[in-house]
């Protein structure tokens, strides 16, 4: 029924098929650190699912586990330090985290696959970009070398790399930013997996190439219907793409919601924190709404609500108990004890 | 590439013109005279003298005798001693020795060396990688002589595992065995350390963990796409040692009697025979050049980076 189900005949291997369309289901997923100076819990109880053809923004400032969570799905977490004590990442109904190790290396490519931020240190420097690329098609398909390259220069021309059968030899430090992640693009797509992960795929870069290459990614979503995850810091990034977005503090989700949903009326301090802190034209020479404070030390969180040491709105509940997700409107989560009077106010 | 190597190649030419004044300065600057002892227990005849003087250009001043040295020089002759032996017999009698003996500690200590780092970079703070961590720092810090000597007495004498010293004029491979490893011995601990070295930080490089979400098996990961960037340092590391190893190895050769040329440098600078000295110089700078070239060359071929355009 989708483009997925007719790559996968090679006998023997396993077939991935969404179940009621869910592609990834991560449940209740715990990530530890153990390190000399003691554990640090990087994801807290974390769970999200996501859809074919969906694109869920996981939204959060640096350390929130944003990034730790699409690693843990990848599985290119460091273990050790990494542990995972708990939790499950379903993949059209496989449990990756118990799946041997062999069978998971598989899902890496066809099944799942990522782009990272920062395409200059991700690529390897001394291979050509367009071998880098073809190799996806040796070890996934057995393509021969020619053929393999045929394929890769046919990807490059697909994320609009001028010149793609010339530059198809040259190395990464020959191309620009733009140009670079657009090879880890190509890369990321060309076995067509059904799920995508982008890890700040434009943060570093400059704004206009930001655009064109959130575009791309847009297209190519739609274009084959993948699941896309989209991590991020920018909530300007993620507008015009995501579909839902999933805001993570201090390693756990504390909000959920439809992205309009989110943007007119968010139902979390720390949300609302967020969308104020949008530098906007209308409100030249205006102060520019920070959060004050850090994000709490992940071997110390503070007890009760994690966010209550820079929360406005905090009252001895926050200090107390820990808010859950829970459902504050119909298709909304948010894990706020006065999560009502956030969302009106 | 091409106007490249041209352009070294010039580079050397007053390189090679320095240094070869130099030494011959220095040995022109030697006190003593050549023909003390030359003619037995009484002086030399004024006419002897005379012609023996004439031929050798004693009398022309320092700049005039390089000069017409390095004129002869650039028909490739290099000369001869004062007791009428050519210098171009001596460095082909004696070089090829030096050559194979660097060859083969150079091919010991690659082989060896990355092996080892290899192994104790993939398994940090194993056994093995403990094992090598003391062993080379064992080997680092005991000078070549000890070695030389321990390695021969233990390995040659008692077990009998290998020749002990080298005895024919151009000394066989298999003559030559446990000198390349005594020689070669602390170079494998340098090269066993860059490479683990590299290799670790390599291994938490993003293109790594890129390589590991593309669905790539661990030993591919690491054994091409860590260890092609790792190498880069290593290769450069052995082909400058190939270059040092290539001008001679005295203590190595005094140990084991082998007739290469750092010896032959050794007693050419006791018996002040200034031709010798100025002719193996010559030599060993060529080619140190040379090799330096060449690693440049290797160096812009493992790392696209590197452009010598």
């Amino acid at each position: 029924m989708t483009v997925q189900d007719t790559t996968r005949t090679d006998t023997g291997a396993i077939r991935y098929e969404p179940q009621d369309g869910v592609l990834l289901e991560v449940e209740d997923l715990y990530v530890e650190f153990h390190t000399a100076d003691g554990v640090a819990t990087a994801i807290n109880g974390v769970s999200f699912e996501l859809r074919q053809g969906e694109s869920l923004a996981i939204l959060g400032e640096s350390g929130s586990g944003k990034s730790v969570t699409a690693q843990a799905i990848m599985g290119i977490l460091d273990m050790p330090p990494a542990v995972i004590p708990q939790g499950h990442i379903r993949y059209c109904g496989h449990d990756l985290l118990t799946m041997d190790e062999e069978q998971r290396r598989k899902t890496r490519g066809p099944e799942v696959s990522m782009i990272f931020q920062d395409a200059l240190s991700s690529l390897n420097p001394v291979f050509p970009v367009g071998w880098q690329i073809a190799e996806m098609f040796r070890i996934h398909r057995g393509m021969n070398k020619s053929d393999a390259l045929d394929q890769a220069i046919r990807l490059m021309e697909r994320v609009q790399i001028p010149a793609a059968r010339e530059r198809v030899k040259a190395y990464p430090h020959q191309f620009s930013g733009g140009m670079r992640q657009r090879i880890m693009i190509a890369m990321a797509i060309a076995l067509d997996p059904a799920v995508l992960i982008a890890d700040e795929p434009t943060t570093a870069l400059d704004v206009t190439v930001q655009a064109q290459i959130m575009s791309l990614l847009e297209e190519l979503q739609e274009e084959r219907q993948m699941g896309l995850i989209l991590i991020t810091h920018d909530l300007g990034v993620v507008a015009d793409v995501a579909d839902r977005i999933a805001v993570m503090y201090a390693g756990r989700l504390v909000e959920k919601a439809e992205v309009h949903e989110l943007y007119r009326s968010p139902a979390h301090p720390y949300t609302r924190g967020l969308l104020e802190s949008i530098p906007r034209l209308d409100q030249k020479g205006q102060t520019l709404a920070a959060i004050g404070g850090l994000p709490p030390n992940l071997m110390r969180i503070p007890p009760g609500c994690p966010f209550n040491p820079r929360c406005r709105m905090a009252q001895d509940v926050c200090r107390r108990d820990l808010p859950a997700l829970r459902e504050v409107a119909p298709g909304r989560l948010s894990a706020c004890h006065f999560a009502e009077e956030v969302i009106d106010a | 590439m091409g106007t490249y190597i041209l352009r070294r190649l010039l580079q050397m030419i007053p390189v090679i013109l320095g240094a070869t004044f130099l030494i011959f300065a220095m040995v022109f600057a030697l006190p003593g005279d050549p023909l003390a002892g030359k003619c037995g227990e009484r002086p030399c005849s004024a006419a002897y003298r005379a012609a023996f003087t004439e031929k050798y250009n004693l009398n022309d001043p320092l700049l005039v005798q390089y000069g017409k040295y390095v004129g002869k020089l650039a028909t490739g002759d290099f000369g001869e001693t004062y007791n009428q032996i050519k210098v171009s017999d001596q460095l082909k009698q004696r070089y090829p020795v030096t050559a194979k003996l660097a060859l083969m500690a150079i091919l010991f200590e690659t082989l060896i060396g990355i092996v080892a780092g290899v192994l104790t970079g993939v398994r940090r703070g194993g056994f093995l990688d403990n094992l090598v961590l003391v062993s080379t720092l064992v080997v680092i810090s005991i000078p070549v002589f000890v070695i030389g000597g321990l390695a021969q007495y233990f390995l040659g004498v008692k077990w009998g595992l290998f020749p002990v010293t080298v005895t024919s004029g151009e000394a066989t491979v298999y003559q030559l065995l446990l000198p390349a490893m005594v020689l070669g011995s602390l170079s494998v601990a340098y090269v066993a350390r860059l490479t683990r070295t590299n290799l670790v930080e390599n291994l938490r490089s993003d293109y790594v963990r890129t390589a590991i979400s593309k669905g790539l098996t661990k030993r591919r990961a690491i054994g091409l796409h860590a260890l092609r960037n790792s190498l880069i340092p290593v290769v450069t590391f052995i082909g400058f040692d190939f270059g040092a190893l290539l001008g001679g190895a005295i203590v190595t050769e005094s140990i084991f009697n082998i007739p290469g040329i750092g010896g032959y440098i050794f007693r050419s600078i006791r018996s002040r025979d200034g031709a010798s000295v100025v002719g193996a110089v010559t030599v060993l700078v060529i080619v140190y050049l040379v090799v330096n070239l060449i690693v440049d060359l290797l160096y812009g071929l493992l790392d696209p980076r590197i452009s010598h355009d």
